[in-house]
């Protein structure tokens, strides 16, 4: 565990510059998405197997401080996808190696293009929902209100 | 290292032994491409296009209906977590350097990616949509 935070503290220390923040980001963003990949997809197969259980925890990933987390989700993924291209590209064109902070400037720009109008879009839409549901939009979800169908 | 000067690249032909750690490499680049598509496609389509507010039992059943959309379900399961897991091996590796405590979670994260693939997987399959649309 030693390595662990000696790893987190030289990732803030190291004076990578441009790149380094890239990687950091791309190996934080990879790392969360993988969370919530595994916890999506055991709960996603559910629906076949135990679909009561499902319609439960969809609800609990509706509940406000949970849904909340689907902007920072979206915010990976996009910046994940993007910094994943300019590596692949730079993995095989060597040449542009020179380019290497402009790249990175390149995909942080377009990662706040592209991410800035959805994120606001999908907070909008999750408050217009939350003011749909009157008094009950905290409610938290219990199980006994699902009943086991078959 | 001294700041090498990479304006002139000199190519050189090198005989690459084809090893593990290579087509691990190139399996990122291929499965990542198809993310490209896969993974912002279903972000785009499930979180934008459709709201999570409006996600049930009764949506998914309706996507399930048809067959392209399990497909697509399906190859993005295997896409996306073969990509995540051999991902978190590159970091894990990078921090753990004892070779056999590698092999052990190597082979924790094969055996756990494989039953996830299949449970899920099975699920997709088989998952029948006609009691939850109300036909």
């Amino acid at each position: 565990m030693s390595t662990l935070a000696l790893t987190i503290r030289e990732s803030i220390r190291y004076r990578g510059r441009s790149g380094h923040w890239s990687w950091v980001a791309h190996r934080i963003s990879g790392l969360a998405i993988l969370l919530f990949l595994t916890i999506h997809v055991w709960d996603t197969a559910n629906a076949f197997f135990w679909p009561h259980i499902y319609a439960w925890t969809i609800d609990i990933f509706k509940w406000p401080p949970v849904a909340v987390g689907e902007i920072p989700l979206m915010a990976a993924v996009l910046y994940h996808a993007i910094n994943g291209i300019r590596i692949t590209i730079l993995d095989f064109k060597p040449e542009w190696w020179k380019h290497q902070k402009l790249s990175a400037q390149i995909s942080w720009g377009l990662f706040l293009l592209v991410f800035i109008p959805i994120g606001i879009f999908m907070f909008v839409t999750m408050i217009e929902h939350w003011q749909s549901m009157g008094d009950a939009w905290m409610n938290f979800p219990r199980l006994a209100d699902y009943p086991p169908m078959n | 290292m001294t700041t090498a000067n990479i304006t002139g690249v000199t190519h050189r032909k090198v005989q690459v032994q084809s090893n593990f750690q290579r087509w691990a490499f190139l399996f990122m680049r291929v499965s990542g491409l198809a993310l490209l598509i896969l993974a912002v496609g279903h972000m785009m389509i499930q979180h934008v296009l459709n709201s999570s507010s409006n996600l049930s039992l009764q949506f998914v059943a309706a996507q399930w209906n048809l067959w392209g959309w399990k497909v697509f379900d399906m190859l993005l399961l295997f896409f996306a977590l073969t990509h995540g897991m051999n991902g978190f091996r590159n970091v894990l590796e990078d921090y753990i350097h004892n070779r056999q405590t590698v092999k052990i979670i190597n082979t924790v994260l094969v055996v756990f990616t494989i039953v996830t693939v299949l449970w899920a997987g099975y699920a997709i399959a088989s998952f029948n949509s006609a009691p939850f649309l109300g036909n």
